[in-house]
């Protein structure tokens, strides 16, 4: 083993331990939001992978995670198998739909892939998650209710034990993390980077790019779908709206807002994208933001990550995370007489 | 036989409303090169200025100058923001956030169903037993006289032989004079015009709310891809065609959501017959 990945996985177990304990003390709400981030966090890093490492656009990630929410939900309400297993049938699911996803862009790239998915995104919020034709999968208007469930042994669900839930999500989220850091000095990620970088390039370097794309929407849709399997879990249930295609939108927007290259970056999006909508709420009544007396978290909500977008694209370009670590790199490289090192992870 | 007359003429009308917003679309694109995930939301928050204005305030009759005016403001702050920065298509999707929850704030995530009529209301005609209302014969008028209109305004006028220049070569236009900004601002301010006016002729036909304009930006999309994303005409041929298409099924499908699986395959369709390159400037 390279000591570069002993202090990846070293920083990870250090992180792991630090954020277990911090949603403790907080109330319910608090502590759902927490495992909210990290499912969201799930969503912005599968899009670290297809956008960041691979170059290629999606909008549609949040119908990944929604995919395997269903099939998660699916799994154990309607078929009453264990929550394991609905993990597994979820991002199985997602990671299907990733290569049909996956097969048009074979032909395609920018603009022209970014309108597939984001047809792709409306249809299964307004067909796929709504038609009665496929009240199997989607349990009706009611949806699926997840009441109690094990996960080898452990008692999570939303009502009790919520924080069980959490640390089970922490951990893969670290564990994810790393092995994406680790993807990106592999060789796998240097093919990824060289399709990003240049298509005919990289195919004519003998990276095939059948095989590579394909890889990267399976693998990222079952990154946003391993996230997206553990909704039932600490919601409770399943329902379309968390899904919809405005969610999809919002994962790309605050992506390329906290910066897409770089996997910490995922962590801030998906605690942004949790808890930002929560504390509008919780501390807007009363105030302006209350003046049109509608809910108010998710209007204002979006309002903040369209105007923070249009900011970060004018003001900093590489996203918030990749611009302050540029800057921190810059300083030490100053303060060592040595030119900051290139590789971004 | 008159079911499938009726079905025609409703297919028509929404695909002359598919055709109006993949108007504005491939007129951004060809001149400036961004293409417009916004343009949905535009359309969406000028139709509920016109709606504020004609309905909740006294002066029903200024509604034509102040949309006008909005979206001209809209589309200029637009190609404004553009100005600065690189990231084209991302920067829109930015811009649909913002306006879609800003008018979600205004105006409640209701549904609306009173529409703005421009037409007048005591007209019908009969064809083959089927009435065919004002509303239905100002759509396709306005698609079609549009679609010429602005071919021959950049076919015969200078201001359109300049956007022609910018959208082949920005950089040798520039050097034969042309303000390169000024012709990419007056097509934000046009395309913002036409999606106003898009969003305005649809709200007799449905019940409208700030997501459902705002989604229409994939339905016009896929007009605008039959169009290759540059040809006017069968810009609004794709959008007559989408609409048809769109209508059909649901003499035997009652499903809100099915539509929309049509305009994705429609989409694929025309992506994977013609190869991405044969799309201009996608292949960049």
């Amino acid at each position: 083993m390279m000591p570069g990945h002993i202090v990846r996985f070293a920083v990870a177990i250090v992180a792991f331990a630090i954020l277990a304990r911090l949603p403790v003390g907080l109330d319910q709400a608090f502590q759902f939001d927490a495992a909210l981030a990290l499912i969201w966090g799930f969503g912005i890093l599968s899009l670290v992978l297809l956008t960041g490492y691979a170059g290629q656009v999606s909008l549609c990630q949040a119908t990944f995670a929604g995919v395997a929410a269903y099939g998660a939900g699916m799994t154990v309400s309607s078929m009453h198998g264990g929550y394991l297993l609905g993990i597994v049938i979820g991002v199985v699911f997602a990671t299907i739909l990733g290569v049909i996803v996956g097969l048009p862009a074979l032909r395609l790239h920018g603009i022209t892939l970014a309108i597939v998915t984001l047809g792709i995104a409306l249809v299964f919020d307004r067909y796929v998650f709504q038609d009665h034709i496929f009240d199997w999968f989607t349990g009706g208007t009611g949806g699926w209710q997840v009441t109690s469930a094990d996960l080898l042994g452990i008692k999570v669900d939303s009502s009790q034990h919520l924080l069980a839930a959490y640390d089970v999500l922490l951990a893969l989220f670290c564990l994810v993390s790393v092995l994406m850091v680790n993807l990106h000095q592999s060789g796998a990620g240097r093919r990824l980077r060289a399709i990003r970088d240049s298509e005919v390039a990289a195919s004519t370097m003998g990276v095939n790019l059948t095989r590579y794309k394909l890889l990267a929407f399976a693998m990222s849709a079952g990154i946003a779908g391993l996230g997206g399997s553990f909704y039932p879990l600490i919601a409770g249930s399943v329902s379309p709206q968390p899904f919809w295609v405005f969610t999809s939108l919002q994962l790309a927007a605050i992506g390329v807002l906290m910066g897409v290259r770089y996997v910490p970056a995922a962590a801030l999006g998906g605690l942004f994208m949790a808890v930002v909508p929560d504390v509008l709420t919780r501390y807007g009544h009363g105030t302006f933001m209350n003046r049109f007396n509608y809910d108010i978290s998710f209007d204002w909500f979006q309002i903040a990550v369209g105007v923070l977008l249009i900011l970060q694209l004018i003001l900093l370009p590489d996203g918030v995370w990749g611009d302050m670590r540029a800057k921190l790199l810059h300083a030490r490289g100053a303060a060592q007489r040595k030119p900051a090192r290139e590789a971004p992870a | 036989m008159s079911t499938f007359l009726a079905y025609t003429i409703i297919g028509l009308s929404l695909g002359g409303i598919f055709a109006l917003a993949a108007l504005g679309i491939v007129l951004i694109y060809r001149v400036t090169g961004v293409l417009n995930f916004a343009h949905g939301a535009m359309g969406m928050f000028s139709t509920f200025v016109a709606w504020q204005i004609f309905y909740g305030w006294p002066h029903p009759g200024l509604a034509p100058w102040a949309v006008t005016a909005e979206a001209i403001t809209v589309g200029l702050l637009f190609a404004m923001v553009l100005g600065l920065v690189l990231e084209f298509a991302v920067i829109t999707i930015g811009v649909l956030l913002t306006l879609q929850s800003t008018a979600s704030l205004i105006w409640k995530n209701n549904q609306y169903h009173l529409p703005i009529y421009i037409a007048p209301q005591d007209w019908t005609r009969q064809v083959a037993g089927v009435p065919i209302g004002a509303n239905y014969v100002v759509i396709v008028a306005v698609a079609l006289g549009l679609a010429f209109g602005l071919a021959a305004f950049l076919r015969y006028t200078a201001f359109g032989r300049a956007m022609r220049a910018v959208s082949d070569n920005p950089t040798s236009a520039s050097l034969w004079g042309v303000r390169v900004d000024t012709v990419g601002a007056v097509s934000w301010m046009l395309g913002s015009l036409i999606a106003a006016v898009a969003g305005i002729l649809i709200t007799p036909f449905i019940n409208f709310d700030t997501t459902s304009l705002t989604l229409l930006i994939v339905d016009s999309l896929a007009a605008a891809l039959i169009g290759g994303l540059v040809s006017l005409p069968l810009t609004v041929l794709g959008g007559f065609m989408l609409g048809l298409l769109e209508t059909y099924p649901t003499i035997w499908i009652q499903s809100l959501g099915f539509p929309r699986l049509i305009a994705l395959l429609v989409i694929l369709a025309v992506l994977i017959v013609r190869s991405p390159r044969g799309l201009p400037g996608v292949a960049k």
